[in-house]
């Protein structure tokens, strides 16, 4: 042992566990993620596993039973209709609804490997992964048909499904959701024709039946045969470099960081929990703390196709009895903005689980006030499928922090020289255990830059206090030098977010002649704010709360900021905005 | 005028038009609405307080003659329209305080209406074989709750029932107009183009001004952009249907013949102006929830 970096291997956090999570990682339950399906589906075969909920409230929903069926022959399709062997590559690009988890456990069950696809992707997005992760089926929603022309012919996809976003729901309601979509909302497209087969869902599980009842139990085979060593999913991250990349996660990765986050919240849940998927299941975040997770706790998962506007949540929030709901900063204070959720918070709540981006203090505060609830927040990133650290429901949770490491996690915060960073220092957060993926996909040289002596770089700068909570200072790639100073942006955001004239902010650096590199803030006013907001009045207000190198040298005024679909601000963007911007001068 | 099984069958639609009225209700939004019940008594005060009068001054600055005063100052007495809802819904508005309007200005009108039509009948002048019993009215009233509330229970017992019952009932306010437009359009063709400009007028002109006039009073106490919008819409759009079932049950013949034509033509245009006003209210509303959604939790 490397008795430098003690300070974190001794795991000081390892007191805030309390006698309610346990010290070390259980094992497994299961081999795979077709097993974990197969279980939960034979244990909790006559509760509801999904149920989707469109604005004016109208529903679909599937047993577990169904769910069983669904994805065996989905399964079966995959392997004996469109002749994929284990391992190949199953495109995905479907919004919240019942038909995610029908084709997501299908494809586990199948063997092969699920390849998550925002479903708002570009042709030219869509084609890049496609051809990137080598997808032989896509799986899309009938929505987005239209781009199939430009995307299929010149990839190696040879069967494309499509679903609709009422699924499986009851004849009638399914009839008007989907006449309400063509006649009034104008969204679904004719289909283009394609040289490859293109079935609907319902077909494709129709023939993926029939094609199995030759063999009775073929299925079985498909993921029996599974180790846990494969990649389970290739799930694509931007990352801050531009180019999007896929992380391999195995199904050792999914089955570790689902015991892990049971084991953080594990005593608070019951039997018959009831989650809300606000956020998209093709995110990771959602992807295993909603869909896995609670699945292998048989929990009902209240799924909605789009949370914007946050009023399409009444329905769902209103007709269940909601006891966990995840989200986002943006999410979270969206719904606070609404007179019916604040007038009938959820009463069965017990807690809400906060991750992608920093949760706001003040939002955390006024959820804690109108919900009586918990928000946790946590940490994580795709390469770690995707939970590091989460601050603990019972006991201590500190505002502002991301919490402890989860059971089984070594983190440590090292300094750009590899030297260990003092506790209350920052340092870059690194991580080992069983959840960090196994590689990028093709990307020797990416995962090298990432994956060093067993441990994994996140690229997050975070400092540690004595009790060995974590707390995020930027992204290291985010730092701005001035003048031999490092400014860290979130620090310059936190102090516009304060000013009530300013909706949102975001920092970057710029070139500049004297310092080598000067600070400027992106700037979205509030619309709430009456009267003109100017640069001065910006810097002035900085001044009062930053040292002279912190303080922002330009100030640029914004309708917008770009964001990631989960809502994280996009400071890559902005950053190769600045760059053009500073090339023509 | 409308033939016996017609009437019947405009009686049936209403039924099924105030069942999907109660199916777009919960108790919730009753206790709602109630938290801030600014919204619905501005509500009750346009639709009872400026809309009669309107009625009332369109008929004797127009100078109408009795039934069509009569006719005029009736549409101008009714409740909200569930249609108002469905333009709710798609010009995005409140459709909480929507549907909260249509049924509180339904339940109140089993009083407000008869009184105040026997009020500014008498104003205008409109006596004898042309004024409308006020009983006749509170009893279609009446018996128009209990659809209300069998649709409320429905809501609650499955959502997707209740979402199918309110979307249809919502659906067949415009169809009764249809309706309308195919059994009595054509057989009054010539009425209706003999009908003099200041009757269309009139009978457009109820629903524009009371859409204008709904907005400003809204924003004048208070109301943000989006209740403004909604009780606008609610304003303007009364119960056509309603008005045209309480004529056919009050008046035959000839007389009845001229008393429906301001209802009638009040039905027709309402769709068009209104649906033209939602597809302006639907892009401002559109832009404004997106950046609420973006809003920050205000610091203390």
């Amino acid at each position: 042992m490397d008795t430098r970096f003690s300070a974190y291997d001794n795991k000081p956090w390892l007191a805030a566990y309390g006698s309610s999570i346990s010290q070390t990682l259980p094992p497994a339950r299961h081999p795979n993620l077709g097993h974990l399906v197969h279980s939960a589906c034979q244990r909790f075969a006559e509760q509801t596993a999904f149920t989707c909920v469109v604005p004016n409230g109208m529903n679909g929903s599937l047993s577990y039973r169904q769910l069983a069926d669904a994805s065996d022959a989905f399964a079966a399709y995959l392997r004996i209709d469109c002749k994929l062997e284990a391992g190949d590559r199953v495109a995905v690009q479907l919004p919240n609804g019942l038909a995610y988890p029908v084709v997501a456990f299908g494809v586990f069950k199948a063997g092969c490997v699920l390849v998550n696809t925002n479903p708002l992707y570009t042709a030219s997005e869509m084609l890049h992964q496609f051809n990137d992760s080598g997808a032989k089926v896509l799986v899309i929603v009938d929505m987005f048909a239209d781009k199939l022309a430009a995307v299929v012919p010149q990839s190696k996809i040879t069967h494309v499904v499509l679903a609709a976003v009422s699924e499986m729901f009851p004849a009638l309601p399914n009839l008007i959701v989907r006449g309400v979509q063509k006649v009034w909302s104008k969204v679904l497209p004719p289909i283009p024709a394609l040289a490859v087969p293109v079935l609907r869902l319902s077909a494709a599980l129709a023939a993926g039946t029939a094609s199995a009842k030759a063999t009775p139990g073929v299925v079985q085979t498909y993921w029996r045969g599974v180790a846990a060593s494969d990649v389970a999913a290739l799930q694509y991250t931007g990352g801050t470099t531009g180019v999007s990349k896929a992380a391999m996660l195995t199904h050792a990765n999914f089955l570790a960081n689902i015991e892990q986050v049971l084991a953080m919240g594990r005593s608070h849940m019951g039997s018959n929990e009831c989650v809300l998927t606000a956020l998209p299941l093709y995110h990771i975040f959602a992807f295993v703390a909603n869909l896995l997770c609670f699945v292998e706790i048989g929990a009902r998962n209240i799924l909605v196709p789009s949370p914007r506007p946050v009023q399409n949540l009444q329905r769902a929030i209103e007709n269940y009895p909601i006891t966990w709901i995840t989200g986002v900063n943006t999410l979270f204070n969206g719904l606070m903005n609404e007179e019916w959720f604040t007038a009938f918070p959820p009463k069965h709540l017990k807690a809400a689980i906060a991750g992608g981006t920093a949760l706001h203090s003040a939002v955390a505060a006024r959820w804690q006030s109108i919900t009586g609830t918990r928000v946790a927040e946590g940490f994580g990133l795709t390469e770690c499928s995707p939970v590091v650290t989460f601050n603990p429901l019972s006991g201590v949770a500190k505002p502002d922090s991301i919490g402890i490491p989860v059971p089984g996690t070594g983190v440590r915060l090292v300094q750009d020289d590899g030297q260990p960073a003092a506790v209350g220092e920052p340092g870059e957060l690194i991580v080992q255990g069983p959840q960090t993926m196994a590689g990028y996909w093709n990307r020797a040289d990416e995962t090298a830059i990432v994956q060093k002596d067993g441990w994994l770089y996140t690229g997050d700068v975070a400092v540690m206090d004595a009790q060995g909570y974590f707390r995020i200072v930027d992204r290291k790639k985010d730092l701005v030098l001035v003048s031999g100073f490092n400014v860290y942006p979130n620090e310059v955001e936190d102090a516009l977010a304060k000013m009530g004239a300013i909706l949102e902010a975001a920092v970057v650096g710029i070139p500049d002649p004297r310092s080598g590199e000067g600070v400027r803030a992106y700037v979205v006013k509030n619309p709430d704010f009456e009267g003109e907001l100017t640069a001065a009045a910006v810097i002035a207000h900085c001044k009062s709360l930053l040292t002279d190198y912190k303080i922002p040298k330009s100030v640029v005024f914004r309708a917008e900021l770009p964001k990631t679909p989960v809502g994280k601000i996009l400071r890559k963007d902005l950053k190769a905005e600045v760059k053009t911007e500073f090339a023509a001068r | 005028m409308l033939t016996p099984l017609e009437t019947t069958l405009l009686g049936i639609m209403m039924m099924v038009i105030m069942l999907g009225m109660g199916a777009s209700l919960t108790f919730r939004d009753f206790l709602i609405a109630f938290k801030k019940p600014r919204g619905v008594l501005v509500g009750l005060l346009c639709q009872f307080g400026i809309m009669p009068f309107l009625g009332y001054l369109l008929a004797v600055v127009l100078g109408l003659p009795p039934a069509l005063a009569v006719g005029l100052i009736l549409m101008g007495c009714m409740p909200g329209g569930t249609t108002s809802n469905i333009f709710t819904y798609f010009s995005k508005g409140v459709l909480a305080l929507s549907i909260m309007m249509t049924s509180v200005s339904t339940l109140c009108a089993v009083v407000f209406v008869p009184a105040l039509i026997a009020f500014y009948s008498k104003l205008a002048g409109v006596t004898g074989e042309f004024a409308i019993p006020a009983a006749n009215v509170a009893q279609v009233l009446v018996v128009l709750l209990v659809p209300t509330v069998i649709g409320m229970v429905l809501r609650k017992a499955n959502p997707n029932v209740g979402a199918t019952v309110e979307l249809i009932g919502s659906m067949l306010g415009i169809f009764v107009i249809l309706f309308l437009i195919v059994s009595w359009v054509p057989r009054n063709y010539q009425l209706l183009l003999s009908t003099p400009w200041y009757v269309f007028f009139a009978a457009i002109g109820l629903g524009l001004f009371g859409m204008l006039l709904g907005y400003f009073l809204s924003r004048a106490v208070r109301q943000d952009l989006n209740r403004s919008r909604t009780i606008s819409l609610e304003t303007g759009i009364q119960n056509g249907p309603l008005a045209v079932l309480i004529v056919t049950l009050t008046f035959t013949g000839e007389m009845q013949q001229q008393v429906l034509l301001v209802p009638v033509l009040y039905s027709l245009f309402i769709v068009l102006s209104s649906s033209a006003v939602t597809v302006w209210y639907r892009s401002m509303a559109t832009r404004e929830a997106l950046a609420r959604d973006a809003a920050k939790v205000a610091t203390a």
